[in-house]
């Protein structure tokens, strides 16, 4: 499947012209909020036109031209086996809250952002603490941006942020009082 | 097509309406506002004009094209001559003669980019990609006639236009007034001005802009719409010691804004070489890349917004990511972005198929006071 996806990324990028469109990208943006007891993080996924035709196939599976709740349910559940998120070395269960899909028409121009939210419990733990968010959905097409909210409550203060340089690898080292 | 004459008049009469009204209090612009609604019609008007808590219109705003992302407000295109002319000097009054400017070079840049996709160009061209001939743009400002459209150019998926200076909307929230709050919106491709006037306050962010081409030739004259916002970041990050560069480099890679529009009030956690490891010329350079946005507004209001992001300077950040050369003239291709408890400015150049240097989006904000939001006084 990744393959004929790449394949047919590298076609239909070749076709277009570079206009306003985001074109040969997977736009991931992840934002992370840690609060007393849970970790809540919002995913924005962008598709370029490029890939929308191959990533819309593995989304309408069953190709009626609409993204049903199941549909959309399944792919929530595919990014989150994707993902993983960690608290100071364990692993941690993520609850789907929310996935929301644009138009079909807004994916097809480059500018449809499938939203999605979860949250993850916190277990108890020292004062000296360390998240660790790894995102390899669609790793050959995505551009990965990872970035955490300045916490609400002041209990909670940011000591660290590390990367890789895809960002796929992303580690939050952080004080809880 | 006009001739260069109309075109330069044009010009000449929307700079010089600029330069007059820059420095203006609130009531010069308020009585702008109210001699632009007072030439439209009645539908022009009720078009022009929205509740001042219409939230939807509020955030109507975006970096695409209009024909992806549909705008509301009153276009350049419905207008008569003397309409647009009203409608750019009000735009002008809430402005400073380079906000101005700016604001023109963005417009003239995507009639640029019209003109260089009816020639199926491709976007992001330069001076050669653009109008290498430095041709003035196709109805360009207040008076012009409608766009010229090329042969299946600058035309988007469903047919409509892409590009070109017909496409920005102006659009009022609320009543023009010294003293209750409204609000200015001026934007379309690459463009979004969001300007709420509370009193004798002008609050500029959200902001948006950009530019594709970035970089070109418009009567023989070369045009980097973005230009000061690319080369004094890169003064400044060359005016660092290698222990300061470490610091404001960052080692991971940045695809595109990470507040842009739909993100509203957020304040992530900033990153970077903090201000306060600066030293006072360093400071300076660093404020000096600030006024680029703060200071599109007009002077009252910039010289507010800039004691307030003067006073921020020791808690505020400088981070980098990408090359950090770039060639004499040419932008950069790195991102950058300034952050501070009231600040978060972002430069982004987008990777789209061409050369990211000559397709640009930054974005200005303050999370607390998007939109003008806080309460005054706090």
């Amino acid at each position: 499947m990744k393959r004929t996806l790449l394949t047919t990324v590298i076609l239909l990028w070749t076709a277009i012209p570079s206009l306003a469109h985001r074109l040969d990208q997977y736009l991931q943006g992840t934002i992370i909020s840690v609060e007393k007891n849970r970790v809540d993080v919002q995913i924005t996924l962008t598709p370029g036109v490029a890939i929308f035709p191959a990533l819309i196939a593995d989304i309408d599976t069953d190709r009626n031209g609409v993204i049903s709740a199941g549909e959309q349910h399944m792919y929530a559940a595919r990014i989150l086996n994707d993902l993983s998120l960690k608290i100071d070395g364990q692993g941690l269960k993520p609850q789907l809250l929310s996935i929301e899909f644009p138009a079909i028409g807004e994916m097809k121009e480059g500018r449809g952002e499938i939203r999605m939210e979860f949250i993850a419990n916190l277990p108890r733990g020292g004062p000296k603490r360390k998240l660790i968010f790894e995102n390899h959905h669609q790793s050959r097409i995505a551009a990965y941006q990872v970035n955490c909210l300045v916490p609400r409550d002041p209990d909670i203060r940011i000591l660290a942020q590390n990367r890789n340089y895809s960002q796929s690898f992303y580690e939050l080292d952080f004080t809880q009082k | 097509m006009r001739s260069n004459h109309t075109i330069h008049t044009t010009i000449l009469i929307t700079l010089s309406l600029g330069t007059a009204m820059a420095q203006t209090s609130t009531s010069q612009i308020v009585k702008a506002a109210n001699s632009f609604l007072s030439i439209l019609d009645d539908n022009q008007r009720k078009s022009a004009s929205f509740a001042y808590d219409d939230e939807e219109q509020r955030k109507r705003w975006s970096n695409f094209p209009i024909s992806i992302v549909p705008r509301a407000g009153l276009s350049m295109k419905e207008m008569n001559p003397a309409q647009r002319v009203a409608a750019m000097a009000l735009v002008a009054s809430a402005l400073s003669p380079r906000g101005l400017e700016k604001v023109q070079q963005i417009m003239d840049g995507d009639e640029v980019l019209k003109t260089s996709e009816a020639n199926g160009r491709g976007g992001g061209g330069g001076p050669q990609g653009g109008r290498g001939n430095g041709g003035p743009p196709q109805g360009r400002g207040p008076g012009g006639p409608p766009n010229g459209r090329g042969p299946g150019g600058g035309r988007g998926p469903g047919g409509g236009l892409l590009f070109g200076s017909d496409l920005y909307f102006i659009s009022i929230l609320g009543m023009p007034s010294e003293k209750t709050p409204w609000m200015l919106q001026f934007g379309g491709h690459h463009l979004a001005l969001n300007i709420t006037i509370i009193g004798e306050r002008g609050i500029l962010t959200p902001t948006l802009t950009g530019a594709q081409p970035a970089l070109y030739t418009l009567n023989g004259k070369t045009v980097r719409p973005l230009g000061a916002e690319s080369d004094k970041a890169l003064a400044l990050l060359n005016a660092l010691d290698d222990n300061q560069r470490k610091q404001a480099i960052l080692g991971f890679k940045l695809a595109d804004l990470v507040l842009g529009p739909g993100q509203d009030g957020k304040m992530i956690q900033p990153e970077g070489l903090k201000a306060s490891s600066m030293n006072e010329k360093q400071r300076a350079m660093l404020m000096d890349v600030v006024a680029e946005w703060a200071g599109i507004v007009h002077e009252s209001a910039a010289k507010a917004r800039m004691a307030e992001l003067k006073a921020d300077i020791n808690e505020s950040w400088f981070a980098w990511s990408g090359p950090v050369t770039a060639a004499p003239g040419s932008n950069i291709a790195a991102y950058y972005r300034i952050q501070g408890p009231h600040l978060v400015i972002e430069y982004a150049p987008q990777q789209m198929g061409g050369d990211p240097s000559l397709h640009v989006h930054t974005m200005y904000r303050d999370p607390t006071n998007d939109y003008g939001r806080k309460p005054a006084g706090k």
